[in-house]
């Protein structure tokens, strides 16, 4: 975990602002994909050991998904940007 | 004067006595002065029983790490039990009792310890659980519980408070010794913001005990100084009496500090404790060294200590630990300890030296025994002699007091308490602090510098260098001048040998050098399992002082480096933290917060009966005189609406305003029902799944303008909905143009519902309300007579014609009076939650009682909902796989108690009639259950096992939980008005 | 049927009643004044808050991308809404929050302290400057905080949470003799 998050709305930010969604790296499938993909997506999750890409939510803040890269064993964060902007450069 | 408080010196306040009492015996000392300076300077030198084998224990440190001095303060409700008496401040009316004796300090049962000593030894719990059980509970058991155990826990409420803060800062300083004090003042004065914690009541730490001058003044003078300096500084907080516990990820730091321990009647304006979380862009650790005790025979005998604090207490308090002091030492600390006990008149009878040779100067006329080696003490509960051992021959040397000095191991704990493990060096022959980074250093006698002006240099320098870290320019400034002096050398000794009694590691778990061979020939050898093995370092003090000869011990008998065996984990807390500081003010009514409707004073007004409903008080029904349960109350709410007119609160429905070009588009893919064409002025109730096919949430829908959406959610998920709908906004469809926002607290809400709901309403309004001109599921803005704006609703959850009237929260009541006013003649009434739910159940209509997260659409009875030929929604993929549309899934039916007079409650599950209860023969289960004032019998909503093909048919309602059990038929979940003719008049 | 209807404020039982003596530190609680949420269309953030910022009876609270609430000390709620539709004309979505959200103005030499109980946010004038404003969480209530002056912050919080947020403030502020009352 991290004790702090930068958002990138509302500056430095204590965790109790935040309610964590989970891996951020998932693409919702489309509506015909097959049974495996969606499965996949809804149930199947990687749990890495270091570097992992994760949604925080500010929920008492500013109410984005952020994206949080930090690492599950030092709890360093790399980095953390707004959830529509990685959403976007992931479309493309 | 007491028998041990010197002539003269220290820095108590020797004007101010101060009355104490220590096991109901009165007692004075002096302010400035610990409880345990207090106690030495009263002779009570015994102040606890050892946990296992109850033996006598007296102080030991004069600080945080003691490992005996434990007692309880205060009495009753407000007794603090585990109280380390080094660091309690004294103040006048403080009480103190000694722990774990029993009947009395001085003469204790449990001390005849031969009997428990076999049992207790290592590994003893982990042996004894394979015994056979009766064994472990008739006798283990109770007798260890009742001899063993420190302090007792009160379990009354506790009657302090509590509060937490935020604090930012640029630079903390943890400990206010020389390297604190110093660190605090150069990065003061360079402007950082910079916060100093020290545990202590008063800010120093070793100056206060130093006896060299600094800057010509005498050591404590010099603090005084700096910290006037400190205090005069508005960037600069100075936190006395509070430790940081903790270091936590992104350099944010735990403090607890008492505010009012120190007192014996606490303001009510201040809390008793006060947690600290401190966000630092640098910190500073200046915790010092601990000094090492010796592991050797008897060493555990009241009159041992260590011997800094044995100078501790003659130069900060101006007592002796005893009349005739003798030290025991691995290097030259032992010495300079002697020497300042001499310049004090402090008798020193002899130093034992653990080493062949030495260049150290001891106090005129002592003696020195080199190579010499302690094996046994000797008297009862006080020190009355040592055993030295040398060249194999023994001697006793009379003394009253020893001090023990195995040299100094850096307080490092909190470096490690992310990860990091200490480091041994063989320079300092300890475990010094990990390289964590540029966020936190360490400084002084906790980085192994062991002289004054070391810490001194050390401190100015680092805060210097950090604060050009940090952008800021530190002015240059002469250090402080001090005495020449030799940096203190050491032996390390970890074990002497040859104990001719039990040599103790762990004081206050009770282990012992052997314990630890045990633990090492039973294949427990590891570190982190010989502390698990023998308990050593697992007491309330976390082997402060024991671990590291605990370290030493098993390496030596494994015949390696320290630094093979490596240290055990740290973690937060660093001392122990009381859980109500850990709560701050989050108790009691603040334990959450609480919401009210808008309607709360109205439904007051009507004599609500209010229920806990997640954070929100929602009215549950209403008591009018003579009703004597709530069933009478609610029955009469459920016939008056149902014949008449009833006016409930809806206000802690979640409401949401969704706008934008795509805001139909996207409803459509949050819904599982088509939204995409839902007209103008017009409502739809919604169903939301999750991506895995099951119920999310229901609630309506309402078109107030082509690109305006009005939403409702359930009270216990709008926060869930509303995150939900972020997710997908931001997330899955970043391109969709809507944008969304709560309203839910901006609108009262109420239900009218009733077959006179409309004439009631009308009052209120100019605009036709009737069926032709406001039908079932319209919604739209309308002003009420007077110029409110409002919204109107034709929505129904009783089944009754009924509208929802939403009105800016602030004129909620007025407008409800208003409602109850109108509707007098029609005898309209107020009705609560419980009405709500039993008019919901009559009609078959589903909450989250239902909707438990388990069920579909098509269990519920709702399949024609789900559209299908949407290209899109969430959960429409996976709601086609097999396990959700196989024929036997448990789906929505009523029940009905074949005996009318029986109930049928929520929770049980259902069997076929003569089927043994099993997993197995599991058929369902009960959602829902009330009595039907309407049908004059308990009815149910539940789920059964393809349910809908089996109305008719008798099932068993089983609940073993509350053994009961009645057969019911079942029946369609709509039990009253199928027809919906009441619905749409 | 016609009538005129009584807007109760939502702290109307916490502060009713005669008047206590004003502290240095003080609550003081508005009692009426417009409030919307402004939510600008998708890619027009930048000008609907140059709307905004051109009218000086209005004050921006910043709650989020694209999102603020809208203080006005002189207009009715619907004067606001009126004012704030002709601002942005179809380039933003406007909610009127009037009775949804409570206004709170701690102001006095300890309000940082006051506050440092409940906001994990640094609030030095050098991190959160006059004229800022954020959405945080005070304790366990999520509320929008304003830097009005050197010792003033504006507390803006949803009306049901609004009696919890008053107790904990009046709790944290014990120490410094914290009064309250409705501006009037
Ligand atoms: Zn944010």
């Amino acid at each position: 975990m991290a004790s702090l998050i930068t958002c990138p709305h509302c500056g430095v930010r204590p965790k109790e602002e935040f309610a964590i969604r989970g891996d951020a790296s998932l693409i919702r499938p489309a509506p015909t994909a097959s049974d495996e993909a969606w499965h996949d997506y809804v149930y199947v999750r990687a749990n890495p050991r270091g570097r992992t890409l994760e949604h925080w939510h500010h929920v008492a803040g500013c109410r984005r998904f952020l994206v949080v890269e930090r690492d599950t064993v030092t709890h360093e964060v790399y980095s953390a940007v707004d959830g529509v902007v990685a959403a976007r450069e992931a479309q493309r | 004067m007491t028998a041990y408080r010197l002539s003269s010196g220290g820095l108590a306040d020797r004007s101010k006595a101060l009355s104490f009492t220590f096991d109901g015996r009165p007692l004075r000392g002096f302010a400035g002065d610990t409880l345990a300076s207090a106690l030495l300077a009263n002779d009570q030198l015994l102040v606890g029983r050892s946990f296992k084998y109850h033996r006598p224990r007296g102080i030991v440190s004069a600080g945080p790490s003691e490992p005996n001095a434990l007692v309880t303060l205060g009495s009753g409700v407000r007794s603090d039990p585990n109280t380390k008496a080094t660091v309690v401040e004294l103040y006048a009316g403080l009480t103190a009792k000694s722990q774990n004796r029993w009947p009395s300090l001085g003469f204790d049962v449990g001390a005849v310890n031969g009997l428990l000593s076999p049992f207790l030894g290592a590994g003893f719990y982990y042996k004894t659980f394979m015994w056979p059980r009766q064994l472990w509970e008739k006798l283990y058991e109770p007798v260890i519980r009742r001899a063993a155990g420190l302090g007792r826990a009160v379990l009354e409420r506790d009657p302090e408070s509590y509060e937490k803060s935020w604090a930012f800062c640029d630079l903390l300083v943890v400990g206010g010794g020389p390297a604190g004090l110093m660190a605090a003042l150069m990065a003061g004065r360079a402007g950082l913001r910079v916060i100093l914690a020290d545990e202590d009541f008063r800010l120093g730490g070793s100056l206060l005990s130093e006896t060299e001058t600094v800057d010509g003044a005498s050591a404590p003078a010099f603090a005084e100084r700096i910290v006037a300096e400190l205090q005069s500084l508005e960037n600069v907080t100075l936190l006395s009496r509070t430790t940081v516990f903790g270091w936590y990820d992104d350099n944010v730091f735990g403090a607890v500090e008492r505010v009012q321990k120190h007192v014996a009647e606490p303001s009510a304006k201040l809390p008793t404790e006060r947690v600290w979380r401190i966000a630092a862009k640098r910190a500073l650790l200046a915790t010092g060294a601990e000094e090492r005790p010796l592991v050797f025979g008897g060493n555990d005998r009241p009159g041992v200590m260590m011997a800094g604090a044995i100078g501790t207490y003659a130069h900060r308090h101006g007592v002796s630990a005893g009349k005739s002091v003798a030290i025991f030492t691995s290097g030259s600390s032992g010495y300079r300890t002697a020497r300042g006990l001499s310049a004090k008149g402090v008798t020193v009878s002899a130093i034992i030296d653990s080493r062949p040779e030495a260049s150290d100067a001891a106090p005129d006329g002592v003696r020195v025994i080199r190579s010499g080696a302690i094996v046994d003490t000797k008297g009862r509960q006080r020190l009355s002699g040592i055993v030295v051992e040398r060249s194999g021959f023994e001697e006793l040397v009379a003394c009253d007091a020893l001090g023990m000095s195995g040299g100094w191991s850096p307080v490092v704990h909190l470096a490690c308490q992310r990860g990091a493990r200490p480091v041994w060096s063989d320079a300092l022959k300890a475990f010094a602090a990990p390289d964590v980074g540029d966020t936190l250093r360490v400084v002084g006698a906790a980085n192994g510098v062991y002289t004054l002006a070391g810490c001194l240099r050390d401190g100015a320098e680092t805060a210097t260098a950090m604060a050009a870290e940090l952008g800021f320019n530190a002015a240059a400034a002469p250090l402080p001048v001090t005495e020449t002096e030799a940096d203190p050398s050491f032996a390390a000794l970890w074990y002497v040998p040859g104990a001719k009694s039990k040599a103790f590691v762990d004081f206050q778990n009770d282990v012992h050098a052997k314990d630890l061979g045990l633990a090492l020939r039973e294949g427990f050898g590891h570190v982190e399992h010989a502390k698990r093995y023998t308990t050593s370092g697992m007491a309330t003090d976390q082997g402060k002082l024991s671990n590291i000869n605990a370290v030493g011990i098993l390496a030596g008998m494994r015949g390696v480096s320290p630094a093979e065996v490596g240290t055990t984990t740290f973690r937060p807390f660093y001392t122990p933290v009381s859980f109500g500081a850990l709560a701050g003010t989050a108790r009691d009514s603040h334990a959450t917060p609480t919401r009210k409707s808008p309607l709360h004073e109205w439904a007051k007004k009507h004599g609500a009966t209010f229920v806990d409903s997640g954070l929100w008080f929602r009215s549950a029904w209403f008591p009018r005189a003579g009703e004597k349960t709530w069933r009478e109350s609610v029955d009469r709410e459920v016939l008056n609406v149902r014949a008449n007119v009833g006016l409930c609160d809806v206000s802690t429905l979640g409401k949401i305003e969704v706008f934008g070009p795509d805001a139909a588009e996207f409803l459509n893919r949050l819904y599982c029902n088509a939204m995409l064409k839902l007209p103008v002025g017009k409502a739809r109730y919604g169903l939301m799944l999750r991506e895995d096919g099951f119920v999310f949430d229901d609630g309506t829908v309402s078109r107030l303008s082509d690109d305006h959406f009005f939403v409702t959610t359930t009270t216990a998920m709008a926060g869930a909905v509303m995150s939900h709908m972020d997710y997908c906004a931001q997330v899955l469809w970043p391109d969709l143009k809507v944008r969304f926002c709560s309203s839910s607290d901006q609108w009262a809400q109420m239900a009218i519902a009733g077959p006179k709901a409309r004439e009631v309403l009308q009052q209120l309004v100019d605009e036709d309300i009737s069926e032709t001109a406001f039908p079932f599921l319209s919604a739209r803005a309308m002003a009420l007579r007077g110029g409110i704006n409002a919204r109107l609703f034709r929505i129904s959850f009783s089944g009754e014609l009924a509208f929802e009237l939403a009105v800016p929260a602030g004129y909620g009541e007025a407008v409800a009076d208003q409602i109850m006013e109108a509707g007098r003649a029609h005898n309209v009434c107020a009705y609560g939650v419980e009405a709500l739910n039993v008019l919901r159940l009559e009609k078959g209509l589903l909450t989250h009682a239902e909707f438990d997260g388990r069920v579909t659409p098509d269990d519920a009875g709702l399949g024609r909902m789900f559209s299908a030929q949407k290209p899109d929604f969430i959960g429409k993929h996976l709601s086609a796989r097999y396990g959700l549309t196989a024929a036997d899934r448990m789906q929505l039916v009523g029940l009905k108690p074949v005996d009318k007079d029986k109930d049928i409650r929520a929770g049980a599950h259902l069997l076929k009639e003569g089927m043994k209860p099993s997993t197995l023969n599991d058929q369902g289960w009960v959602s829902s259950a009330g009595y039907s004032p309407v049908l004059g019998h308990h009815i149910a909503l539940a789920f059964l096992k393809s349910g809908r093909e089996r109305y008719g048919e008798k099932v068993v309602v089983w609940d073993k939980l509350r053994d009961h059990e009645v057969i019911a038929e079942v029946c369609d979940p709509v039990f009253v008005d199928p027809q919906n003719t009441k619905l749409k008049a | 049927m016609v009538r005129d209807y009584n807007n109760r404020h939502a702290l109307d039982q916490k502060l009713r009643g005669t008047p206590k003596p004003v502290n240095a530190d003080h609550l003081e609680v508005g009692h009426w004044q417009a409030i919307a949420t402004v939510l600008a269309q998708v890619g027009l953030e930048a000008a609907v808050q140059r709307a905004l910022s051109s009218t000086p009876e209005l004050s921006l609270r910043y709650c989020g991308p694209g999102e603020w609430l809208v203080v006005s000390e002189v207009d009715t709620p619907i004067g606001l809404m009126r004012r704030l539709d002709m601002l942005c004309g179809t380039q933003a979505h406007v909610v009127d929050q009037s009775d949804g959200r409570v206004l709170m103005r701690l102001s006095g030499p300890c309000a940082r302290r006051v506050l440092a109980k409940g906001v994990g946010v640094d609030l030095h004038p050098g991190a959160f400057a006059l004229g800022g404003s954020t959405n945080v969480l005070c304790g366990h209530i999520a509320i929008n905080l304003a830097r009005t002056g050197e010792d003033i912050f504006e507390l803006i919080v949803s009306r049901s949470f609004a009696e919890s947020l008053f107790d904990d403030l009046m709790t944290m502020g014990r120490a410094f003799d914290l009064s309250a009352a409705f501006s009037d």
